[in-house]
């Protein structure tokens, strides 16, 4: 026992110097002050909720696929935070008159990771793969061709002529990275197996459920454009930076409070006042993306349009906003798919029939239906917190109306699963990341299937409408017309715009978002 | 001995065949579509198929079992179509932390649940014993993630002592190493400490009543030598049963402290292969953790003997 005792002492006492040789690193980073000058070696500890499955940006809508291969890869054309479409690894790029050839022009001299020079041939295979692979290749250019005309020129040959085509390449999940040639031939059935792009960061270790390790990549060739979105200027101001999967939230906020993660994304807004009253942290807010309840078009109660208009004409959509969101500082009500930002989509189109609250009206509407006292389904999951609360929102609204309900609640790959069928549910909340256009907001189009199964010929046809009008100026009114669509066909309810907050150390400078963090033209002082 | 040991090990197969079928079963035949999870949720019906194709998982489910059955047994428990890696590979990669924390929470558990136990059956009613029955209880009964996220406010938030997560292996240095593993060997430690300390007085209390030492006392003994070299001894049989299964636990059950404190440890590693559907790896780890806890029983009963000269292994009376 004195042997036990003597051994536990000695372990206290190895524990006790431990604790003090961490509290000096801690201190001295918490000491650190924005007022500082930028460290050109620092390094970025990011505390990031959630794995990665694939490190291969052509295959996954995911979106930490999207976050940290953006900082690893480039393509041909990107955004600009009003979310207009500009080249990035493209000089210029010209579209034929007839709409049928796009010409792109490549910047020369930009570097691989492996030091080679990208050209034409990488940019064709690379193209070629996302085509095939990607769910966004695969719906909007389908017969499309890229050619090598030379060295530093590619041209994409359609079929016919799109509106929407520079979107789609500026995509940003899943884009269209330009890889070597050589990764694209030894890329396997799961994606590309060597990680390797021309982006300011480089990949220099990647352990699964742990950490991602990106270090500077010296030779990286910016534009002098000035720094807009993901376009223009690009620096690496950072030496290091780690990309630490921390499932857990409440870990999340205390390591960037504590100084031990410098960037901690995906922070429930329930930790709001939590983040913005610490020392040496700031709340960092940007666009979340779209907030709404899918029905079941294709069986069960909700294929009658009635019962959809019940449901819509009852929702409040600022109390569903309210329980998921926290106050009204974390969210916008807005009637329309696309955000107010995205200036060639937003439309307020059909706002009449938008956060009604109208329990009256739902009542009749409900008793005009067809609806015959049968259980709604409501799928829903906790994994993600708004997500469950919008359902327990929806379940008091619909049974005030009088319709039954039950809520079915999984694990979200269980949800997913479950939600292709259309016998398992009646209706779901969901949030839709910001997408370059309307087209690819996966629950518009009856082509792309999406639970649900929207199928309104006047959807599709407005959305074929929009890709063949020659400006957006032309096609501003279709967009218009299409959201009215989508009010009095209601594939959707719209419930409004969510934000989502960041917490940045006040030692970083430079941090900002589109679609995902931006982690180039970031310093940490030291 | 040796017999014992060879038939124990026998009966592994039957155990091993019947959780791989189990295992097998449940992975597939609960909702959750990998190729949704790699793909991400607004992928197309046709991208899902045709990777589904390649993969192999649009094969009828009695040929993918019996395909993966056949390389089971011989000794091929398949490869992580996430992780690019095998999964024994894989198994090892994460074993490395939780044996780190389960040694750590074990010995926290240990040194304070004897010391406990032991004061509270030699102080039998008084205040000590009270208080050591209410740490016990604390123990048993608070969840621990809640100890855990406790700890991480006051140690790590508050006072800065410790870090909020992570982990460094051994090959960063000792006190880095034990430095990350405080707080969650703590959380740990403090659940299977309430159940060793609730044996360790109860098993302490049955011996002290015993004739011998009784006879210790009357020889006019002295109390330390009485309670360490002749009671404790003998009361630690079910003690070492319950470290025993608690070992198992703490080797197999961290999942919450693993995920709390960011261990990349097999607890995680379950999570997050059930979370994105790794056939393969949950297969093939709840297969490798069915062999490490019988191994680890073996163990257990094994010590019996060294423990207590009078158990024998197999002795014919």
């Amino acid at each position: 026992m004195k042997k036990v005792l003597l051994t536990a002492l000695l372990f206290l006492i190895l524990t006790v110097l431990a604790a003090c040789g961490g509290n000096e690193d801690s201190n001295s980073d918490g000491a650190e002050t924005a007022t500082d000058e930028a460290n050109t070696d620092a390094t970025l500890n990011v505390a990031y909720p959630t794995n990665l499955q694939t490190m291969d940006p052509h295959l996954t809508t995911n979106q930490s696929t999207r976050d940290v291969s953006r900082q690893i890869y480039e393509q041909l054309l990107t955004l600009n935070e009003q979310y207009e479409v500009v080249p990035s690894l493209a000089e210029s790029y010209e579209v034929s008159e007839d709409g049928l050839t796009y010409t792109f022009d490549l910047r020369e001299g930009v570097l691989f990771h492996n030091g080679e020079e990208m050209q034409a041939e990488d940019v064709v295979a690379s193209m070629e793969k996302w085509m095939e692979t990607s769910t966004q290749g695969m719906a909007n250019l389908a017969g499309a061709e890229f050619i090598e005309v030379d060295t530093y020129t590619v041209e994409l040959h359609i079929d016919e002529a799109s509106l929407i085509i520079p979107y789609v390449l500026a995509d940003t999940a899943p884009f269209p990275a330009i890889v070597p040639k050589e990764s694209v031939e030894s890329a396997g059935d799961t994606g590309l197996e060597e990680y390797i792009g021309t982006g300011p960061f480089q990949l220099e270790e990647w352990t699964a459920d742990q950490h991602i390790h990106l270090t500077r990549f010296e030779d990286y060739e910016s534009t002098d454009d000035d720094a807009s979105g993901l376009a223009g200027k690009k620096e690496a101001l950072v030496k290091d930076i780690y990309f630490n999967i921390v499932p857990d939230a409440s870990t999340r906020v205390a390591g960037v409070t504590t100084g031990e993660y410098d960037i901690a994304v995906d922070i429930p807004l329930d930790n709001a006042d939590q983040v913005e009253s610490a020392d040496d942290v700031n709340a960092f807010y940007s666009d979340g993306g779209i907030s709404a309840f899918v029905y079941n078009n294709q069986s069960g109660p909700f294929s009658d349009i009635k019962l959809r208009e019940a449901f819509n004409t009852a929702f409040n959509a600022e109390e569903a906003m309210t329980a998921a969101y926290s106050n009204d500082n974390f969210f916008e009500l807005d009637p329309g798919l696309a955000l107010p930002d995205q200036v060639n989509w937003h439309s307020t189109a059909g706002e009449e029939q938008y956060n009604q609250g109208d329990i009256e009206a739902a009542t009749q509407l409900v008793e005009e239906s067809d609806y015959n006292g049968e259980e709604i389904t409501i799928l829903s999951t906790r994994d993600y917190p708004d997500h469950y609360s919008l359902s327990i929102v929806a379940q008091e609204v619909l049974e005030t109306i009088g319709v039954n309900t039950t809520l079915d609640i999984y694990d979200w790959p269980t949800v997913q699963e479950i939600r292709t069928e259309p016998e398992n549910f009646d209706i779901f909340p969901m949030t839709f990341a910001v997408r370059p256009t309307l087209h690819q907001l996966p629950f518009l189009d009856s082509k792309a299937a999406y639970p649900g199964w929207s199928d309104s010929e006047e959807i599709d046809q407005l959305l074929e409408d929009i890709t063949r009008q020659s400006s957006f100026e032309e096609a501003y009114p279709y967009v218009e017309e299409l959201q009215q669509e989508v009010w009095n066909y209601l594939p959707v309810t719209k419930i409004g715009n969510q934000q989502e907050l960041v917490a940045v150390s006040s030692d970083v400078d430079g941090y900002s978002d589109l679609i995902g963090p931006i982690l180039w033209n970031v310093s940490k002082s030291e | 001995m040796l017999k014992y040991t060879i038939q124990r090990l026998l009966q592994l197969i039957p155990i091993f065949f019947v959780v791989a079928v189990v295992v097998f079963f449940l992975a597939h035949l609960t909702p959750g579509d990998p190729v949704t999870v790699l793909l991400g949720d607004e992928a197309s019906a046709e991208a899902k198929a045709e990777l589904r194709h390649e993969l192999g998982f649009d094969l009828p489910l009695y040929t993918q079992f019996t395909q993966w059955i056949s390389d089971v047994f011989r000794g091929d428990l398949g490869e992580s179509f996430f992780l690019n890696q095998p999964v024994t590979e894989v198994f090892f990669n994460y074993l490395g932390p939780t044996i780190s924390l389960a040694i750590y929470a074990q010995f926290i558990a240990i040194v304070l649940s004897l010391l406990f136990g032991v004061i509270a059956a030699r102080r039998r009613g008084t205040v000590a014993d009270q208080a050591v029955t209410g740490f016990s209880l604390l123990g048993i009964s608070v969840p621990s993630f809640l100890v855990g996220l406790f700890l991480i406010l006051l140690f790590a938030v508050q006072l800065q002592w410790f870090p909020v997560a992570g982990y460094q292996p051994l090959s960063e240095g000792l006190l880095e190493h034990i430095r990350y593993l405080t707080l969650p060997a703590i959380a740990l430690g403090m659940m299977q400490a309430g159940l060793i300390t609730r044996m360790t007085r109860s098993s302490m209390l049955d011996v002290m009543k015993t004739n011998y030492i009784k006879t210790a006392k009357s020889k006019g003994l002295r109390e330390n030598k009485i309670t360490y070299k002749h009671a404790l001894r003998n009361a630690f049989i079910p003690i070492l049963t319950v470290i025993g299964e608690s070992f198992g636990t703490l080797i197999t059950g961290a999942a919450v402290v693993e995920t709390v404190f960011n261990i990349p440890g097999i607890g995680q590693l379950i999570v997050n292969s059930i979370e994105r559907r790794d056939f393969t790896v949950i297969q093939g780890t709840v297969l490798l953790i069915t062999v490490t806890y019988v191994l680890i029983n073996l163990i257990v009963d094994l010590l019996y003997g060294a423990v207590d000269p009078r158990i024998r292994l197999n002795k014919k009376k």
